[in-house]
Parts: C-alpha cells; sequence; structure tokens
C-alpha cells in the first residue's frame, strides 16, 4: 500500500515535469514563430509587398465566406477586457481563413480587383470583391467641378469669379467613411510601420518617431498599440500625412485629391450653358449642426463614423463635414489667387471638411480648405481613401453566373485625375 | 467793471456738475457725464452701470507680453461663453462689453488675427460682464482688454499707466498669458517679462493676507496648438521651458495653475500691401474655457 502511494506520487511527479516540459517547448514554438512571422513580414515589406506575388500560391486553400462581416469589420469576433482593465485587442484579420478572404475582412478588395490579381480569382471569389468594394466605397461619377479659393466669401464678386477654377475629375471610388480606429489597427497589427515599401523613402527616418503615448508603433493618441477603448469605431486620428498614405498603400487605395473629394461633396450638376450648380455642404445649401459633428453640435469630440446618417452626400457619403478634418494629397493653397497665397515654413498639406470643433460656419463647407504639416498628428485630422476607377476590374452584374472572362480593366481607358493635373 | 451777485441754479443738470463721480478703476473724481476717466481713462459706463445696478464687479485681469494673444483669448473667451451651453455663461452688460468680441471674431472669421491693441488706454475695450453658472449666484466682473506694450512700460517704468496700476491693485484674480512656441524655442525674453509682470504683481499688493500672493493667478500658455505637448501637461511643459517663472510661482504664490489654450489650428503669412500678415489658417479653440473656469471657482472660494 506504501509503495503504490509512493508509485503515485512519482507518477505524479513526472507526469507534472512532463506538463512543464512540453508547455517550455510549446511556448518556443510559439515565440520562435512569431518571430518568424515578423520577420517574414519585414522581409516581404522591404521587397516592395511580394504579398501579392505569392497570392496565387496561397490560393490553394480553401475560400470560405466570413458570414455576417462588412468590409470594414476586422473579424475580429468578441471582445474581452484583460486584466489590466484595457480592452483586449481583437484578433486581427489575417489570422484566419484563406488569403482572399482575409484580404476582404482586412477592407483591402482593391487589391484584389487590381487588374493584375483579379485575372487569377475565380468568379465567385471577384464577385464577392467587388460586392465588399460597393459596401465600402461610393462611385463619385466623372465631370466638372468649380474649385474656389479658401476664403472666397470675403473676396468680392469680380476676384472671386476670378479665381474659381473648373475642373475636370475623372470617375472615381471614395470611401463611404472615414478610416476607423479598428481598421487602422488592422494595419499596425499586421506590420504596416516595418513595412517600409509603404512609406516614401525620404520619410523612413521619421517612421520611427511614429509612436503612441507608450512607444509602440501607432497613432499618436493610442496605448500599448491599441485603441483608446470604446473607440473602435471612431475615425482615427493622430496620424501624419504619411502615415494616411501608408495605410492607403496597405489597402491598395490611394488618398483624395483635393478636386476629388470636393466633387463628392458639393455633388455638382451641370446645367446648360452655365458653371455647374453646387452644394455648399453635402446635404445643401444651409448648415444644420444636427448634420454634422462641429463646435457647438454637442459632442465635444469624436463620434463613430456611421453616426449622423442625415449628413450623407448625395452618393451615401458619410461625414464629409464635421467630426475630423481629413488629409488629402494636395498641397495647400494651390487654389489661392497670386495675391493671396500664404507662405508657411513648411510646405503643407490640404486637409478637408472640418472636425468636430471647428468653430465657424465658413470653415466647414465642402470649398473651405485649410493646412497642416505632412508630419502633425492632430486630435482632429483624420482621413478616407479613394481609388479610381481605372485602377481595378469592374465585375458587371450577373458576371459571375455568365462566367465571361474578359479582361474588365480594358472597359475602363479613362485616365483618373492625377497629379498630371494638380502640376497644372 | 467786476460785478458780484450770486446766480440761483436753475437747474438740476447744472447742479450734477459740481458732484464729482468717482472713477470704478482709479476712484478720481469726473462728471457725471463723461464718458472716460479724466484720471486714467477708463470708461465712466463701469461706474454708472455699478451705480444703477446697485453691485461691486469685481475684477479679472488678462495679462501677458505684446503678441501673447491677450485680445484673441479674451475675444473667444466671451464668444464661446456667450453662445451656447457651456459650465459657465456669460451675458454682456451694456454695448460696449460686446465690442472686443464682435471685433476679434469677425477677423477670426476671415482667417485674420485682430489689430494689435493700442498702447492709448482710451482706446482698450472693457468687457463688463455677468458670469452665471447652474446652482451658484451670478458674478459681476470686468475684465480689460490692456496693450501688451503698455503693460510691460509700466512693469519698467511704474506709474507710467495710471490705469494699470489702479486696475492691477483692485484685480481679484488674473491670467497672465505666455506666448508657448516662442517658450519651446528657447527665447529666454517670455520668461523674463513673465517674470517681471509677476514681480510687479507680488511687489504692488503684497499683503500677505489680501495682496496678490494670496489672489489667484492662471498661468495660461497659448498658441498651444504650435507645441502639441504643451496640452498633454502644461505644468511640465513650464518646467522644461520657463524654469524662473514656475520657480517665482512656487516662492511667491499660494494659488496659481498652468494652463494650455490654442485658437488657431495651424498658422501662415500672407503678403499685404502693409507688409507681411499672420494669418490662421482655421480655428479651433482649445482649452480657452478651463484657466477662466478655474479662476472664476477660486473668486468664489475666496468670496
Amino acid at each position: 500500500m506504501r509503495r503504490s502511494h509512493k508509485t503515485l506520487l512519482m507518477c505524479g511527479w513526472a507526469l507534472a515535469a512532463g506538463g512543464v516540459w512540453l508547455a517550455l517547448v510549446w511556448q518556443g514554438y510559439t515565440t520562435l514563430g512569431g518571430a518568424a512571422a515578423v520577420c517574414a513580414l519585414c522581409v516581404m515589406g522591404l521587397a516592395g509587398g511580394p504579398a501579392l506575388r505569392v497570392m496565387d500560391r496561397w490560393r490553394g486553400g480553401a475560400a470560405e465566406p466570413l458570414a455576417g462581416e462588412g468590409p470594414g469589420s476586422s473579424g475580429s469576433g468578441a471582445w474581452v477586457r484583460g486584466s489590466a482593465g484595457r480592452t483586449a485587442p481583437p484578433r486581427p484579420a489575417s489570422a484566419e481563413g484563406s488569403l482572399v478572404d482575409r484580404l476582404i475582412a482586412q477592407g483591402r478588395v482593391a487589391l484584389l480587383l487590381r487588374p493584375q490579381i483579379a485575372a487569377s480569382l475565380t468568379e465567385e471569389e471577384l464577385w464577392r470583391a467587388q460586392q465588399a468594394l460597393d459596401e465600402a466605397m461610393a462611385v463619385v461619377p466623372q465631370g466638372p467641378v468649380l474649385l474656389r479659393p479658401r476664403c472666397a466669401d470675403q473676396l468680392d464678386e469680380e476676384t472671386a469669379a476670378k479665381a474659381q477654377r473648373l475642373l475636370g475629375v475623372e470617375g472615381y471610388f471614395l470611401d463611404r467613411y472615414c478610416v476607423t480606429n479598428r481598421q487602422y489597427w488592422e494595419f499596425v497589427a499586421d506590420g504596416g510601420y516595418e513595412q517600409m515599401s509603404l512609406w516614401d523613402e525620404a520619410i523612413w527616418p521619421a517612421v520611427l518617431g511614429f509612436v503612441d503615448r507608450t512607444g509602440h508603433p501607432g497613432p499618436r493618441f493610442w496605448s500599448h498599440g491599441m485603441y483608446p477603448p470604446g473607440k473602435e469605431d471612431h475615425p482615427v486620428v493622430g496620424i501624419s500625412w504619411y502615415e494616411a498614405c501608408a495605410y492607403a498603400r496597405w489597402v491598395g487605395k490611394r488618398l483624395p485629391t483635393d478636386p476629388e473629394w470636393v466633387k463628392a461633396g458639393v455633388w455638382p450638376v451641370l446645367a446648360e450653358g452655365s458653371w455647374p450648380v453646387q452644394r455648399r455642404f453635402p446635404w445643401g445649401d444651409a448648415l444644420d449642426r444636427r448634420r454634422a459633428n462641429l463646435w457647438g453640435s454637442g459632442f465635444h469630440g469624436t463620434i463613430p463614423v456611421q453616426a449622423l446618417p442625415e449628413g450623407a452626400s448625395v452618393s451615401g457619403i458619410h461625414q464629409l463635414i464635421g467630426n475630423v478634418w481629413e488629409w488629402t494629397s494636395t498641397p495647400f493653397g494651390v487654389w489661392e489667387p497670386p495675391g493671396r497665397r500664404i507662405e508657411t515654413d513648411l510646405p503643407l498639406k490640404s486637409i478637408r471638411g472640418g472636425a468636430f470643433d471647428t468653430y465657424f460656419d465658413g470653415q466647414a463647407h465642402c470649398q473651405f480648405q485649410s493646412g497642416e504639416s505632412p508630419l502633425a498628428r492632430k486630435h482632429n485630422i483624420g482621413f478616407r481613401c479613394a481609388l479610381g476607377f481605372c485602377d481595378i476590374v469592374h465585375v458587371p452584374p450577373g458576371a459571375a453566373e455568365d462566367g465571361a472572362e474578359e479582361d474588365a480593366s480594358a472597359r475602363h481607358q479613362v485616365a483618373p485625375y492625377t497629379a498630371r493635373e494638380e502640376a497644372d | 467793471m467786476r460785478g458780484y451777485g450770486t446766480v440761483e441754479l436753475d437747474s438740476h443738470r447744472l447742479a450734477a456738475y459740481t458732484v464729482p463721480y468717482p472713477c470704478y478703476i482709479c476712484g478720481g473724481g469726473n462728471n457725471f457725464d463723461a464718458e472716460l476717466c479724466r484720471h486714467c481713462h477708463a470708461p465712466m459706463a463701469l461706474a454708472q452701470q455699478a451705480a444703477q445696478q446697485n453691485v461691486q464687479p469685481q475684477m479679472l485681469a488678462a495679462l501677458g507680453p505684446s503678441g501673447a494673444g491677450k485680445t484673441v483669448y479674451l475675444g473667444m473667451l466671451t464668444d464661446m461663453l456667450s453662445r451656447q451651453d457651456e459650465p459657465l455663461q456669460v451675458l454682456a452688460r451694456g454695448a460696449f462689453s460686446i465690442q472686443l468680441q464682435q471685433q476679434t471674431l469677425g477677423a477670426l472669421a476671415r482667417c485674420e488675427f485682430p489689430q494689435k491693441t493700442p498702447t492709448e488706454p482710451d482706446r482698450w475695450h472693457w468687457v463688463h460682464c455677468q458670469v452665471l453658472r447652474p446652482r451658484h449666484r451670478p458674478i459681476e466682473l470686468i475684465m480689460p482688454d490692456l496693450a501688451g506694450e503698455a503693460l510691460l512700460e509700466e512693469v519698467d517704468h511704474p506709474r507710467t499707466f495710471p490705469v494699470i496700476r489702479a486696475f492691477l491693485s483692485k484685480c481679484a484674480g488674473a491670467m497672465i498669458l505666455i506666448d508657448a512656441p516662442r517658450a519651446q524655442a528657447g527665447e529666454s525674453d517670455e520668461d523674463f517679462q513673465t517674470m517681471k509682470l509677476l514681480s510687479y504683481l507680488c511687489e504692488l499688493e503684497s499683503d500677505p493676507r489680501r495682496g496678490w500672493p494670496t489672489r489667484p493667478l492662471a498661468m495660461v500658455f497659448t498658441k498651444a496648438d504650435q507645441c502639441e505637448d504643451c496640452f498633454d501637461d502644461p505644468a511640465a511643459f513650464a518646467r522644461r521651458h520657463t524654469p524662473g517663472l514656475v520657480q517665482q510661482c512656487q516662492q511667491r504664490l499660494r494659488r496659481h495653475r498652468f494652463f494650455a489654450v490654442g485658437v488657431a489650428g495651424a498658422c501662415g503669412f500672407r503678403h499685404e500691401t502693409h507688409g507681411r500678415m499672420h494669418v490662421p489658417l482655421r480655428i479651433e479653440p482649445r482649452g480657452i474655457v478651463e484657466p477662466f473656469l478655474w479662476l472664476v471657482d477660486q473668486l468664489r472660494a475666496s468670496c
């Protein structure tokens, strides 16, 4: 009896030791695996985004649709509270499913719809990507837009008329909502700050300084690489123009130009023989603080991007006015008449739309342009992305059933509004 | 030939001229219909309103070197508090009290800064207002927009501007505005000028129970939108960039606190016929109400 007790005790000790050993080995593998994954990401990033090149190889995996997840969703599942009282991070969308599913879940459908990639997708995958794009982005049709100088209201009629410019804008897609903290977190979690190919080479030294309050890579007002609790659907703020550009590249899009952004808001209507008739605000000509989050609207801070749907534009783009200023790709001040050009110490980038703390009505309409240093990481500047019609293939309705295999990119031969126009 | 006689005063108006009306700021005698005090150039409307409404307004000063942003701050503050439901509300007393708000906000809405406050006291804007707060008794306040150059002149050469001296003697509290970007750039002038102001105040009324050492002082870093870390921790910013001022505050003042405010989101320069003009690129007030709220709380505590 005593001997059997001893044997049992020894067996117990042996089992416990074995368990500890297994745990250590597992931990080691996990750590090694994690390190290997990070290394792979870095190498992929430095090599110029070979993720796209290896897509075909990865497509061998089963393509299971993510039921009930929109394009803006991270596919994160439930949220839990961490022991430190902070909200635990959601699982990155890159953690599960095939590459196509993961890209759709991360909101990177634009990559899938590139002509080079789309050719190797199945009809069903292409169709799903197109659906996701339609949900996330709105169409802004081709046409002219009248751009006025930033303080046109203060100019006399003749000067204002001389200063305004009629520009042609190619058709493009614009995000329905500003990029949210949750969406941006996908970029951070995917090692966006380490993929140097996403960043302009000139800005590489500054990328190391793009950290949050705790020194982790990420927006300025985050902590430990995580956005503030409860703000997952708020627009991401505290990001520089370069961070916005890097994110846009990561999702296969770009920042909108100034004329593109204005066109989405003013929604020009061409009347024969006259200038286009344009709105002052996306919803009409009069400011209504119940439709936009501005100073005096009563919110005193950012609000979720889906809020105030009554302030959406004709094509369903939300919060073009208010909540946060939005970075555009255009330099600040290019539309000013020669006598009213504004000089700054650094060349600024244009921001549009006003924010939750914009005080004056006259500084929160579609034509008002302000500027900010591209390195500034302000509490009230966010962004949304754009995508030219010509940059992606178009899947016509019913294509999935028809099984048509023609190169859809051939249907869009128009050149988007690009830096070419800005240089003019 | 000279004749003597008695002329009967047949009008009460003539009689009124014989009665001196004291200025609310300096206490000097004036005629009842004087617009400005003949001694200190403060508006006599302040005294008339105080007499008519039977109130004794307290005085609050916004001080600081030239270009620190006193006019923009005061104009913005009064406009914000008179426009929406903030913790405090301000009700202007008399049309002259809205002048500062009108001029400042008009300029800012045009994306320009208001003109520099002239040095002559008769051209300063005075704000007499009632501060309303739920569940509290209203407070009557007088807040003038003093010229920074005049302030420094008075500090360097006391009694040059009697109005400043008289006003600061009677003030219940003050905000000292400091240009944050200049302080961050290491321009020691900002530190020295603020220290001089503080020193002047403490020597002007040095009574340990009722003088400036016991009166509340809000040290306000302005234009903080250009140095964002100032918003995160104004006191730490002060320790890093204005160490002399911090030392003076600790030694001389019992009630002080550091704040950061910003009005323009970004600024640039525009060439005008009269030279290079500093212009705001947008207006997004930040931290404006907090220093004033703290001061009002301190005034209530003193009462």
